[in-house]
């Protein structure tokens, strides 16, 4: 649905209207290394052919790959803490929105809903669930949070002149590896005029994406290595230490 | 001084990581046990998932006991024909634990079963532990020696059938007991991430009485091959196994262990044996009480493996 609304927009905006965006991100392949701590991309762009002196607003929207998540709930049986219900969905990873003021001021809720513009606002699709959905998808909303994997702030987006503006998003260590997208959105009066998507790639690298790709693509073959390297690392130390007494 | 974990999918404090290995590895070198069962709670604690912390740990154990089987292979205190029957029931428990494991982990329910499971065992061994060093201590004190084993003599093991002879044990028994010890030392070691030697090396001496010099290297013989199958099907089945984390455990596990065997010579056993239970008692009360306390989040969050 939505992208079938940004696909819309693509090829109507210019007929439309002369208004239009363009957009670019500082890195479009991001790698997570050893030390990895997280890191920074920068979205930047441009409003095209602004008409007129009503009030714009750019909203940007990062998404990471849909995961599925289990959320649990855990309920006092004989006094101990136990799961005892959950949720599947359908989720992205990573979510970030931000814009040049807060999105209630830029437009109308079911607008905000439509383009799934708001943490709130995100569609999970279900594939089970032990009652009611609604409080494991806030209770998932808000762990992701915590762990800085869902962000929405006021406005984040800076503008530098009246068209040229810049996003700063913080993209935290724990992101999964996979495709991410980068959506812009132009409103103007309450509406989407202009919206652009770009993709972007986040990858482990170096030894760490060695290690991963080894333990998911030969598990039988990693096991017996790892097996062999605990073992040789314990062989070696009865010599350096049968040297040292 | 952070470096990220392949498989854990998180990054680590690596000093605090090598440092966990050495001080496992120092009560091992001095208590003479695998420590699996407090290095295990003390990764979680620390925010590894428990199926990484389960199947790494099992890694480490093979790693840290490899040298010690080559001592009392030396030394010619391993009753390998034993130690063959336990290895061969033992790999089909710790087949039997691991497949046991992933479908607690499909019900989501391995956390709960992984913290229960520690807090009965430990207490359990704790308490064990704390009444014979108490009494061993007071004996002492009294200048009276404590009541000694009761070797040769028969017991209901003896009536059992499929009777085997294990030369280097001066044994005749019934191969059941061997065979249902290794295959319960098997799933232990799945699903706990144990070396079992708490279990096994009693069982050894008080069920099957074998001779006390060779049962030290039988018991580590066959966690060595316990731990390493434990390791492969986790990693085959499970993908839980992080090379990095039990590397880094490992380099710390192995000194450790030498400076804990050197610490160790300096106590006296049943003071040791009285800090370990401790040590134990602490860990099993703080698992407790994770499980009896309202979390702060009743509701948890798994991406990814369904």
């Amino acid at each position: 649905m939505r992208a079938l609304l940004i696909a819309l927009l693509f090829m109507t905006a210019p007929a439309l209207a002369e208004e239009g965006l363009t957009s670019g991100l500082s890195q479009d392949y991001l790698q997570i290394t050893s030390t990895f701590a997280g890191s920074e991309l920068t979205v930047f762009g441009d409003i095209e052919n602004p008409t007129g002196t009503d009030p714009r607003d750019i909203v940007v929207v990062v998404r990471g790959p849909d995961t599925l998540m289990t959320v649990r709930r855990k309920d006092r049986i004989a006094g101990l803490w136990i799961n005892n219900a959950r949720a599947k969905m359908w989720l992205p990873a990573y979510y970030f929105v931000t814009a040049t003021r807060p999105l209630n001021d830029i437009a109308e809720a079911d607008t905000l809903a439509r383009y799934e513009l708001g943490l709130y606002d995100l569609r999970a699709e279900i594939l089970a669930s032990d009652g009611d959905e609604r409080p494991y998808i806030a209770s998932l909303v808000r762990a992701q949070k915590r762990a800085g994997l869902y962000i929405q702030t006021d406005s984040g987006v800076e503008m530098q002149s009246a068209t040229l503006f810049r996003v700063h998003v913080p993209i935290p260590a724990a992101v999964p590896r996979g495709s991410y997208t980068v959506e812009v959105y132009l409103f103007r009066g309450g509406d989407v005029v202009a919206a652009q998507s770009t993709p972007f790639y986040v990858d482990q690298a170096g030894l760490e994406r060695r290690v991963f790709e080894f333990a998911h693509t030969r598990p039988l073959t990693y096991g017996v290595f790892t097996v062999l390297m605990a073992v040789a690392l314990g062989w070696a130390s009865m010599f350096l230490f049968r040297n040292r007494a | 001084m952070e470096i990220y974990l392949p498989i854990a999918q998180m990054s680590v404090q690596w000093p605090v990581v090598l440092g966990l290995g050495f001080a496992i590895g120092f009560l091992s070198g001095v208590f003479g046990v695998g420590g699996g069962f407090l290095l295990t709670p003390l990764l979680i604690f620390y925010g590894i998932p428990p199926g990484v912390a389960v199947a790494t740990t099992a890694n480490q154990i093979a790693g840290v006991t490899f040298s010690g089987v080559l001592v009392h292979w030396k030394r010619q205190t391993v009753d390998f024909k034993m130690g063959g029957v336990m290895v061969a029931s033992g790999l089909v428990g710790s087949a039997a634990g691991v497949w046991l494991f992933a479908v607690l982990r499909r019900m989501g329910q391995a956390e709960f079963a992984v913290s229960a499971s520690y807090v009965l065992l430990l207490g359990w061994v704790g308490a064990i532990m704390l009444q014979e060093s108490l009494r061993t201590w007071r004996a002492r004190q009294d200048g009276t020696s404590p009541t000694g084993k009761r070797v040769g003599q028969h017991n209901w093991v003896h009536g059992l059938p499929f009777k085997m002879r294990f030369r280097q044990s001066r044994l005749y028994i019934s191969v059941i007991p061997p065979v249902v010890l290794g295959f319960v030392v098997g799933i232990l070691s799945a699903v706990l991430g144990v070396g079992g030697a708490f279990l096994s090396v009693p069982a050894m001496i008080y069920i099957l009485r074998m001779p006390t010099n060779v049962v030290v290297g039988t018991s580590m013989f066959q966690v060595l091959f316990v731990t390493a199958s434990t390791t492969i099907l986790h990693a085959a089945d499970n993908y839980t196994v992080d090379t990095l984390l039990a590397l880094i455990l490992v380099i710390g596990g192995v000194f450790g262990v030498q400076y804990g065997v050197r610490a160790g010579a300096k106590l006296r056993g049943e003071q040791l044996r009285f800090l370990m239970a401790i040590l134990v008692l602490v860990v099993a009360l703080g698992l407790l009480w994770q499980l009896v306390v309202r979390p702060a989040d009743v509701y948890s969050l798994t991406a990814g493996t369904p």
